[in-house]
């Protein structure tokens, strides 16, 4: 990962200042949503790139050490080999961005991860995911938990009661402390747009967010009922933009929720290198949360390489 | 394209460009073209011509490919062209509503089944249309023509119409105005631009699947004479332009004088503002204005008005933005050599540059290029070449903002960023232009009306308001067609008065001296120069100033000062100064009837029963005062439209000789009841009604200088009227020669002209006056007015 962000004061007079125009945001996602990649090696190389990205993730409550072991496995050879060799990309690296589990799933990743000799990130989900609802001092000491686990990342939730009663400093104040918590592990802050009410409310707790010194900002814990959209997408990097002109830090951005085929992955790569530029097209800064995303990319490269469509059992299992 | 192909997938997981989509084949349309072995003729009668021995042009793709060639018509193509259209016109005009709507149905579902070749043909020729778009104009256009029986059923259509568009046009532009015609009944000779003839050819073909009687709709083509040879067809009685405003004008001035009405919208180069208010969206502004700015076929030539307070958290977003934009391409090399000329000028002027990259050597592409720190002196704000260039322009408060975006000669439209309800309901309201886009730009939609300002066009298109101008109210005459004299625009009005002292002094008759009025006083011809006015027999009535240059100049200053306040009084309030005024008149009705019956020489009788009409007329302009009003159309879009009617500003108006009362209130009442201010010239034959209105109007409680009343040579004050650039619009009755005069000299700056041959119209005895139809008082309302639509678009 790049350079952490620091973070800043709380700036509440920025915060009041921000204008989102809905229809606005809506018409330049169907704007977005129209860039077109062209076919063959480009898609073969978007995918790749959608690939590295992923935070490959198992968040159910019947997690155990087997599947996290498979689905560490493979994080490791997310493609298949001779698949990867075809298009001259076995050796570039193409393993996904980082694993990602619930806080008692992480000793399990870490180790499977550590018997294959790889350097994936173990990511955990933390501070009472995805509600949020639990006391404060028993969020922080989760982080602390997962930390010591070995967990090189650490989502965590924002107190969403705190953003939709506009308690931004207090939300600021909550964040910090994770961000302390955290220690040498890099912190992405899951904003749960689903539940935030307004575009101006997901722009404001992105800045408060980073202010605080997230080092991504992330749409949403994949179980509220709305995830993942673009137009929430477009106000979040906007958000991103803003903070980067103003401060010169680079915070990323990391999708989450809902996304699940290739098609959408490639858009997703667009609104990122149209909103933010290239820099921001590499799991620095940009990762995909998804758990089935991954076998659809895989379908896909099959289809580019061989031109037929793969049964699903000629793919190895997550 | 060997090096991008060779790319491999690592090299492209590197760089994550997007690779070049390989550019359509257009087969479907190469084959249409084929068929028709790559050289178009005309389309008229039902069917194409191809006479030998024409001129050709080119048509090229945007590689500079030839994609086909059209001919160019001679004058005997035309005039047969004309004869089959009138044909045409007959059998179409005759068909009710209904039948014409069915066949405007059937081309909307036609046009859905050649969507491929259409859009192909379109995108071949450089001139890319959205079908979707063309098929709701149809089916929104097959709906009016429906409704026409039931909802205007005095209004008929005008007959055979031309609608010239130029090169630099949309195709949608022109479907914009041959529909509406279509639906209304009339008959259309389209004469298209070179580049959009193919496409045009092609859809008047598929016009023919759907049952459309030939000649109805005929396509001829050719450089631009084309246009003005067309417009002299005495088959034609309306022609309509779209395109630039160098060849508008230069069409108005050839076809002045062939009695012909002509409507002009010069939207192509017309410079629009794109104002940033500090209350903004202002990520969702700088991707709008770089949406609208930087297209590769832009409608408009945007202008950046930024408020200071937030002037640089826009310079570094469009800075971020515009980087990794492509190289735009331009017209020609010679738009190259402009737009290095006026980045070459904005530098020297202290301007700083935002570039994508920096400009190739040579070549027709540029770069998208911000021209930051303008001030509106430099020509790169004032006459942006085209291309991708956009000056960047800032103000202090929104008031300035305003101030700015209206300090144009142009009026089509703007674009407004605020999330400020109330700031962009007030900046809509005072920005004089057509149409208001809030937090959003460029959107059209057929049920907004498009009428520009200035010298943005003197013609409404679009909505039920476009539908007006292909169609007159059935007592009305239309301008009869003629033949321009040799007249010289210069001398025009400009004979030194024929005034003498009168030889025989006959000292029986001790004649009054009266005075005109202006700014709501009695005064003197600023020459001090008088004439006599006449009774039938010759006898001597009165002296009545003989008004010139400087009197108009006085009136409209005193108009400009005033208008504004009449305009923002309420609706009602105009109301019951306009009823104080018909009050006023009924007290004076014995005097004013002795007025007219001394200087028309009519009954007692009669002259009282037009002082009868002109209280009632007045009271029904008063009553339309705060009744008249615009509304909302639906879009399919979510957000909210509104279309209202708004004031000209001041208009001249020349009186008939015919009802000299009645016609100088109807006409004053539809001016004033709208908002604007008048400057009336009474009949030079019969001024003494119009003399005696003074005192009328002195007692009335209208402000004074809304209403001047200036007497005197008809042509010289025609002259006059014509040489104010603050007057918008005139009014006039008087002869051939003045209508000729007036549609050459009013093209620049454009005014909208409503032209009547007094000759001709004179001999019904008034009878267009004292009709009582309300078409009648509707086409004057619509004079009166410009429209202006809003769109708030929400999620």
């Amino acid at each position: 990962m790049s350079a952490r962000n620091p973070g800043m004061d709380l700036d509440l007079e920025w915060v009041s200042k921000v204008r989102v125009n809905t229809q606005a945001v809506l018409k330049r996602a169907q704007q977005v949503q129209g860039c077109k990649v062209a076919k063959k090696q480009w898609q073969a190389a978007w995918l790749l790139k959608a690939v590295t990205c992923i935070d490959l993730t198992t968040l159910s409550g019947d997690d155990t050490p087997s599947n996290v072991h498979r689905l560490c496995m493979k994080a490791v050879q997310p493609v298949r080999h001779d698949l990867l060799k075809s298009m001259d990309m076995h050796d570039k690296g193409i393993t996904t961005a980082a694993v990602c589990v619930y806080p008692s799933r992480v000793a399990d990743a870490v180790k499977s991860l550590k018997a294959a000799n790889s350097s994936i990130p173990v990511a955990s989900v933390a501070t009472g995911f995805p509600a949020g609802q639990t006391p404060l001092k028993t969020r922080l000491e989760e982080v602390r938990m997962a930390v010591e686990d070995g967990a090189m990342e650490i989502d965590i939730v924002i107190n969403r009661t705190l953003a939709l009663t506009g308690q931004w400093a207090a939300l600021y104040d909550e964040v910090r402390q994770f961000r302390e918590a955290c220690g040498h592990a890099h912190m992405k802050t899951i904003l749960a747009v689903g539940e935030l009410g307004t575009f101006t409310n997901v722009y404001k707790a992105s800045l408060v967010s980073m202010m605080a010194g997230s080092d991504f900002i992330k749409t949403s814990t994949g179980k509220e009922s709305v995830n993942a959209t673009y137009p929430v997408a477009i106000v979040m990097v906007r958000a991103i933009r803003d903070y980067y002109l103003r401060t010169g830090q680079k915070v990323g951005f990391k999708p989450a929720g809902g996304i699940r085929t290739a098609q959408e992955a490639v858009v997703w790569l667009a609104l990122m290198k149209e909103e933010l530029g290239n820099e921001w097209l590499s799991p620095h800064l940009f990762r995909l949360g998804a758990s089935s995303l991954l076998a659809d990319i895989e379908r896909q490269i099959y289809h580019y390489v061989t031109g037929r469509y793969a049964a699903y059992h000629e793919l190895p299992m997550a | 394209m060997a090096n991008s192909t060779s790319k491999t997938v690592y090299d492209i997981f590197q760089s994550m460009e997007y690779g070049a989509y390989s550019p359509s084949t257009a087969a479907t349309a190469r084959a249409w073209l084929e068929r028709h072995s790559y050289s178009l003729g005309f389309f008229m009668d039902g069917k194409f011509v191809c006479p030998v021995d024409r001129q050709t042009h080119t048509v090229t793709d945007s590689t500079g490919g030839t994609v086909c060639s059209v001919i160019c018509a001679k004058d005997e193509d035309i005039s047969s062209c004309g004869s089959s259209a009138s044909a045409g016109f007959k059998t179409w005009s005759e068909l009710s509503g209904h039948r014409r709507a069915k066949v405007l149905l059937r081309l909307a579902s036609t046009l859905q089944r050649y969507t491929q070749c259409v859009s192909e043909l379109c995108d071949l020729c450089q001139s890319p249309c959205s079908l979707p778009a063309l098929i709701r104009l149809t089916q929104y256009y097959a709906g009016w023509a429906q409704l026409q029986d039931t909802l205007m059923p005095e209004w008929i259509p005008r007959g055979v119409v031309a609608v010239v568009v130029s090169d630099d046009c949309s195709f949608h532009s022109i479907w914009l105005k041959v529909l509406p015609a279509l639906a209304m009944g009339n008959a259309v000779i389209m004469v298209p631009g070179v580049k959009l003839a193919p496409p045009t050819l092609l859809l008047a073909q598929l016009f023919m699947e759907t049952a459309l009687p030939a000649g109805v709709l005929s396509v001829v083509t050719g450089d631009t004479s084309v246009g003005a040879r067309v417009a002299k067809n005495n088959q034609i009685s309306y022609l309509t332009y779209s395109g630039s405003q160098q060849d508008g004008e230069v069409l108005a001035k050839q076809t002045a004088g062939w009695g012909l009405t002509i409507s002009l919208c010069l939207s192509v180069s017309a410079e629009c503002p794109f104002i940033i208010f500090e209350s903004a969206d202002i990520d969702s502004a700088v991707d709008g204005v770089i949406e609208a700015a930087f297209k590769k076929k832009k409608d408009w030539q945007w202008v950046l008005c930024v408020q200071e307070s937030v002037l640089d958290s826009v310079v570094s977003r469009l800075k971020l933005r515009i980087t990794g934009l492509k190289c735009v391409p331009l017209g020609s090399e010679s738009d190259r050599t402009l737009v290095d000329v006026a980045v070459q000028d904005a530098l020297q002027q202290g301007a700083t540059l935002i570039q994508s990259c920096s400009p190739p050597a040579s070549g027709a592409l540029y770069p998208p290029t911000v021209l930051c720190g303008l001030a509106p002196p430099s020509s790169a704000a004032v006459s942006p070449p085209p291309g991708p260039l956009l000056p960047l322009l800032s103000f202090r408060s929104a008031a300035e903002g305003v101030a700015l975006g209206n300090r144009t000669p142009h009026g089509q439209a703007a674009s407004i960023w605020t999330e400020d309800l109330n700031l962009a309901l007030e900046t809509a309201k005072s920005l004089c232009v057509g149409s208001v886009w809030v937090n959003s730009h460029s959107v059209m939609d057929p049920s907004l009306p498009q009428c520009g300002r200035r010298d943005s066009g003197n013609c409404t298109d679009g909505g039920k308001e476009g539908l007006y101008q292909f169609l007159r109210p059935s007592p009305s005459p239309a301008l009869p067609r003629s033949t321009p004299t040799s007249l010289d625009y210069a001398a025009f009005g400009t004979t030194a008065s024929g005034f003498m002292v009168p030889e025989g002094f006959d000292p029986s008759s001790v004649t009054c001296s009266c005075s005109q009025y202006v700014g709501g006083k009695l005064c003197k011809a600023d020459s001090g120069c008088s004439r006599t006015v006449q009774a039938p027999g010759g006898a001597v009535l009165a002296h009545c100033p003989d008004g010139g240059r400087k009197d108009v100049r006085n009136a409209v200053e005193a108009a400009l000062k005033v208008q504004p306040g009449w305009l923002r009084k309420s609706p009602a309030a105009r109301a019951l100064s306009l009823y104080s005024l018909s009050d006023h008149l009924e007290k004076r009705r014995r005097e004013m009837a002795a007025s007219i019956q001394a200087q028309t020489g009519l009954s007692m009788e009669e002259a009282d029963k037009e002082v009868e009409l002109s209280i009632s007329r007045l009271s029904d302009w008063a009553a339309r005062c705060d009744k008249q009003s615009g509304g909302m159309p639906p879009l399919p879009q979510t957000g909210s439209a509104l279309s209202a009617p708004e004031a000209l500003g001041v208009v001249g108006v020349v009186l008939p000789d015919a009802k000299p009362l009645l016609s100088l209130v109807s006409l004053l009442g539809a001016a004033v009841s709208m908002g604007n201010a008048v400057i009336l010239v009474p009949s030079e034959k019969y001024p003494l009604p119009a003399i005696d209105f003074i005192q009328v109007l002195q007692a009335s409680d209208i402000p004074a200088g809304v209403v001047s009343v200036i007497t005197g040579r008809r042509n010289q004050l025609t002259q006059a009227l014509a040489n104010h650039s603050e007057i918008q619009a005139i009014w006039y009755w008087g002869s051939l020669e003045g209508c000729q005069f007036l549609q050459h000299t009013c093209s620049s700056p454009l005014k909208r002209l409503w032209l009547h041959c007094e000759e001709v119209e004179g001999n019904d005895g008034g009878k267009y006056w004292s009709h009582s139809s309300p078409s009648l008082q509707e086409e004057m309302w619509r004079e009166a007015v410009v429209w202006k639509s809003v769109w708030i678009p929400t999620a």
